[in-house]
């Protein structure tokens, strides 16, 4: 968490940087295929009445900030 | 994986700053979460 925080201070971060320290959050939306790697880079986007909108199982780190802003 | 129109897994985690941070709190909003591995690791 400590990490996460410097991080997230470092880039002036305006949104919760979370922790999935158990990985459950992970395990919940489909990010842990191999549990012996890392999570993958899922992105998802929840709608305003909390029902999946996008589900990528794997994004651009590059591109995919700009591309999900125009979506929202 | 998840489809659209799945209702989205509530979840409870703690953000950065040690602050607990619910699907709920944010009841009303359109929600971006992108997952990634830690620091340092293979992917």
């Amino acid at each position: 968490m400590a990490d996460n925080k410097k991080f997230a201070e470092k880039f002036s971060f305006n949104f919760p940087l979370l922790c999935d320290t158990d990985r459950t959050i992970g395990t919940a939306y489909g990010a842990n295929v191999d549990p012996a790697k890392g999570a993958q880079r899922v992105g998802v986007v929840i709608d305003k009445d909390g029902k999946i909108k996008e589900w990528h199982a794997r994004v651009d780190a590059r591109a995919w900030p700009a591309e999900v802003v125009r979506t929202l | 994986m998840l489809n659209p129109g799945d209702k989205a897994p509530d979840f409870t985690g703690r953000d950065h700053t040690g602050k607990t941070v619910k699907l709920s709190d944010f009841k009303g909003k359109s929600v971006v979460l992108w997952f990634y591995p830690k620091a340092d690791t293979p992917g």
